[in-house]
């Protein structure tokens, strides 16, 4: 009995990270309503092996004929009831075929492992598995039998119906432009995606698709959904900052003198903030400007990743938003000059601080070149992360498609995820990004505070190379 | 050579003649930096600091012409 519950349990692991991927890869290169359909169907078929799981327990287990044991079955008996309910409406809803591949999936899981292991334990395999070559050989004509096969299958299938099965799944999503990888990998796809791809070429290319584009698409045609494709960075990055305010509600909502869990992460996030700003700024200054650029940091941060996650997108690859952000700190950097040294000494910090003739007679030189300076910086501020950001998700979109023009059928509705390995180039520079803008506009700051003379050198000559 | 042929060819030539200016530029950053630490590994931290701002400004001239090329891809 244990034994056969641990089974099961390895079972549903299984079947919940291999449907996870396989819905996403449906959901990618396929259509997001079909991955939707997929991932509810293995749902929903887990949830029926859990039910079931617990009827047997409560009816043959240690528990059964005490009351503990009736009340289990009977919930599990209503469970079950409720599951073919909302298994009736997901039938009306969403494609069938999908949502019968999710739920044979967990049954699949159960047949596969059952069988090796059977086979992990027979003569045959350990004779091939021991012999180094022998192994080799098997793996490269498992992959051979696989890849012509595939071929064949597809290219029957394709004769039979050419690329119906598919048009009609993307037609419900076509309004949107609805194919996460560049539409021009897929010919079969292509009459359709003509005119979205017009619509949203004004940035350059056309990069993932995402839920808010899908959600506008979904109601399309109504005020909302043209007021969601207009402002979709906005609700992204509103989002994001959602996100950010309730992890901090979340974190120092019951604050404890020992953290752990999620308030030890966020005290040494910003702890770490902390040295790192006060190094910069010395001791004095420091953590007055910590909540700014600890808050620039961060949201930066998790917008840049945040495009990351499938089917969402980064904020920071639109130019809006990073103007926004550069021109924010410009504002706080020339506010903070005119508080900090008052409207003569700003006057005299843009004038280079003239003190003899030579100063003096070089003034009318310095004024337009720190003006010019410093409406350089929110430009090369906004220009650099946008660049970045934008550029990071181009290369992911160019090999995502390259990934789907490489299988030589093109028919398959997938294709290999080369992306991937991009993925740790765009860790890194998501993250230098933010780290850049936030050591840049702590550095504009550090140059408007009045000029002490403390021992700490690196930082200064920083400063000026900064400038 | 009317204009759109010019701006498909030049728009590539540009982002690239502008990499081999910065890529120069991160490789002598990346070197001094090196050899800094090097010669004082005790203020690692320091010249980490200094070479990631300036090398951001030495490749922010790279993303100057790769924003170009995206205005003005939209012509070709």
């Amino acid at each position: 009995m244990n034994m056969g519950l641990e089974f099961l349990a390895r079972v549903r692991k299984t079947s919940a990270w291999l449907g996870g991927v396989l819905a996403l890869m449906a959901a990618t290169y396929v259509s997001p309503l079909l991955g939707v359909a997929f991932a509810a169907g293995g749902v929903w078929s887990l949830c029926n092996l859990q039910l079931l799981e617990k009827l047997v327990v409560s009816m043959m287990g240690p528990v059964r004929s005490t009351p503990q044991g009736i009340r289990g079955a009977g919930l599990a008996l209503m469970g079950m009831l409720l599951l073919l309910a909302a298994g009736a409406v997901l039938l009306t809803l969403l494609s069938p075929m999908a949502l019968l591949l999710g739920f044979l999936l967990p049954l699949a899981v159960i047949v596969l492992k059952a069988a090796s292991q059977l086979l992990l334990g027979s003569r045959l395999w350990g004779g091939i598995v021991n012999h180094r070559f022998r192994a080799a050989f098997a793996a490269v004509a498992i992959a051979a039998v696989t890849w012509f096969a595939l071929g064949a299958l597809t290219s029957a299938t394709a004769e039979n119906h050419p690329a119906a099965s598919h048009a009609g799944d993307s037609a419900a999503s076509a309004g949107a432009g609805a194919h996460a990888a560049d539409p021009h990998a897929e010919p079969a796809a292509e009459g359709e995606h003509a005119a979205p791809g017009g619509e949203h070429s004004e940035g350059g290319g056309h990069g993932f698709t995402n839920v808010v584009a899908l959600i506008a698409g979904a109601g399309h045609g109504t005020a909302w959904s043209a007021f969601l494709e207009h402002y979709e960075i906005l609700v992204f990055s509103l989002l994001v900052a959602a996100l950010m305010l309730l992890v901090a509600f979340l974190a120092s909502r019951n604050p404890k003198m020992i953290p752990s869990g999620l308030q030890n992460l966020v005290e040494t996030l910003v702890e770490g903030l902390q040295d790192f700003i006060v190094g910069i700024l010395g001791p004095k200054h420091g953590p007055r400007f910590l909540p700014f650029l600890g808050t620039l940091f961060l949201y930066i941060l998790a917008m840049n990743l945040f495009g990351l996650i499938p089917f969402m997108h980064s904020a920071t690859a639109n130019l809006n938003v990073t103007v926004a952000l550069a021109l924010t700190v410009f504002v706080y950097v020339q506010f903070i000059g005119f508080k900090e040294l008052g409207p003569l000494g700003w006057a005299d910090h843009m004038l280079g601080s003239p003190r003899d003739l030579t100063g003096w007679l070089l003034a009318p030189l310095m004024l337009p070149i720190h003006m010019l300076g410093e409406l350089a910086k929110p430009i090369s501020l906004s220009c650099r992360l946008f660049g970045n950001i934008f550029g990071e998700d181009m290369l992911l979109v160019a090999f995502a498609s390259l990934g789907i023009a490489m299988l030589p059928f093109q028919q398959v509705p997938f294709g290999v995820p080369m992306q991937a390995i991009f993925y740790p180039l765009v860790l890194l520079g998501g993250f230098l990004q933010a780290m850049v803008f936030t050591v840049l506009s702590t550095i504009y700051i550090l140059l408007m505070l009045p000029h002490e003379h403390h021992d700490e050198h690196g930082h200064e000559e920083a400063a000026h190379h900064a400038h | 050579m009317d204009m759109h042929a010019a701006l498909a060819l030049g728009l590539p030539l540009g982002i690239g003649v502008a990499a081999i200016g910065s890529g120069i530029g991160l490789g002598l950053i990346g070197q001094g930096a090196m050899q800094a630490i090097g010669r004082q590994p005790e203020a690692t931290a320091k010249i980490q600091l200094a070479m990631i701002i300036i090398a951001a400004l030495a490749e922010a001239l790279t993303i100057y012409a790769f924003v170009t090329m995206f205005l003005l891809q939209g012509k070709i």
